[in-house]
């Protein structure tokens, strides 16, 4: 085996830094998820809940998408808050839920944040009619309203999410200049902000099948839902289970996920006690 | 032009410490769903003010929301602003919009010009508690 294979100081895989350097460089990755079939054990579960708080029948099997796309012909703004909340209601219910969404991105979450994590202990659900502005999200950065800056976004579509059926993201450089002179918005509103920078915002193409992974100190947010379809996609955080929290806490936002046996070993440890000076 | 209909109360929240104590962000929330249960008010998901001290941008968002609004409802009257003036110029904007501006902790609420008075005391007093206000 020969040293070459080894550069000095690089202790990341190429294909971890691959990654992270992606991650860095443009604040986020859209990539395949890495568990379809929980994908689609979680759209089933969602299309299920969905119906039965509207009642109507659920779909055929594979036909779930579809139904998601157009439950617009379903329900309209003033009853989305109530199917959101049942949705939601059903989700939390389902202890295997969580574990199946941490599936969809674990390989990438250990690389970009950790092998031991802390994940929140809802996973959100929006959903965006097409032309309903009720259910808009003005820009922002959440690391702005109370989370951690150590904390990732782990964002998955239901439905194919394009234009402004998605989200968007403000990129690196154009994220740092709004930093400096957000103070200048103090008595302005956020539509000012995002007018301020609308031009260079990026949309975030994600069909079903995919995960946005994106790091949430970058403003971000939604517009009016132009397209002809509805927009389901669920949101979670994760971030290092030893890294700084901020308002959002261990125990009423995060529950560590993925504790290591040594890290579990070490909380318990006790130095041998009862010496006496 | 068609008039915007007014409905529902925007909830403010924060989380930024007040005076040293922090709640968690959802207790806010509760509180606040609790009071407009209790005084049959139509809540509005919470707005919540950035971490940034000083910070009021939220705060400037809802009230640009107000012709749209009954009102608002903040989780405690001392999340406003710490400048006298600031807080009496929000007042005189939800009161200008027609509106009313509810405390939920605190139970209070600003109707009229009157209320003014009642809340700016209650601020006064509170201010006295914290030497760094003092100047203020």
């Amino acid at each position: 085996m020969s040293g070459s294979e080894f550069p000095a100081g690089e202790f990341l895989t190429p294909e971890e830094r691959n990654l992270s350097e992606r991650f860095a460089a443009q604040g986020y990755l859209i990539a395949p998820v890495e568990n379809r079939g929980a994908l689609d054990q979680i759209r089933t579960h969602v299309a299920a809940a969905a119906c039965s708080a509207l009642g109507i029948a659920p779909p055929p099997d594979g036909k779930e998408g579809a139904l998601l796309d157009r439950i617009h012909e379903h329900v309209g703004p003033d009853r989305l808050n109530g199917l959101r909340l049942s949705v939601i209601e059903a989700m939390a219910a389902a202890p295997w839920l969580r574990p199946a969404y941490f599936s969809l991105a674990r390989q990438a979450l250990s690389t970009v944040v950790g092998n031991e994590l802390a994940m929140q202990r809802r996973v959100n659900l929006s959903v965006q009619l097409p032309g309903d502005t009720a259910s808009l999200l003005p820009i922002h950065a959440d690391v702005w309203s109370g989370d951690s800056p150590f904390e990732a976004v782990l964002w998955v579509p239901l439905v194919d999410c394009h234009g402004t059926k998605a989200m968007y993201l403000l990129p690196l450089g154009p994220n740092a200049d709004l930093s400096e002179r957000l103070h200048s918005f103090a008595e302005r509103s956020a539509e000012d902000i995002y007018r301020s920078v609308e031009p260079e915002i990026a949309w975030m193409e994600v069909p079903y099948g995919h995960y946005l992974l994106f790091n949430q100190n970058l403003a971000h947010g939604n517009r009016e839902n132009g397209e002809a379809e509805t927009r389901w996609s669920m949101n979670c955080r994760f971030k290092g289970v030893f890294t700084p929290y901020a308002d959002k806490k261990l125990g009423e936002f995060f529950e560590p996920i993925t504790l290591r046996a040594m890290s579990r070993i070490g909380m318990d440890y006790r130095l041998p006690g009862g010496f006496d000076e | 032009m068609s008039k915007v209909e007014r409905r529902g109360y925007r909830g403010y929240i924060g989380c930024r410490p007040v005076f040293g104590n922090r709640t968690a962000q959802h207790v806010q929330n509760l509180v606040i769903r609790d009071y407009a249960q209790r005084h049959g008010l139509v809540y509005k998901l919470s707005a919540t003010e950035y971490a940034m001290p000083g910070c009021y941008m939220m705060l400037n968002q809802v009230l640009e929301e107000l012709p749209a609004l009954e009102g608002v409802i903040a989780f405690t009257l001392f999340m406003l602003p710490r400048r006298p003036e600031r807080r009496v110029a929000i007042y005189r904007r939800v009161l200008a919009a027609g509106a009313s501006l509810h405390t939920a902790l605190e139970g209070f609420a600003l109707h009229s010009e009157d209320d003014i008075d009642r809340l700016e005391r209650i601020w006064r007093v509170q201010s006295l508690q914290i030497p760094s206000l003092q100047s203020s």
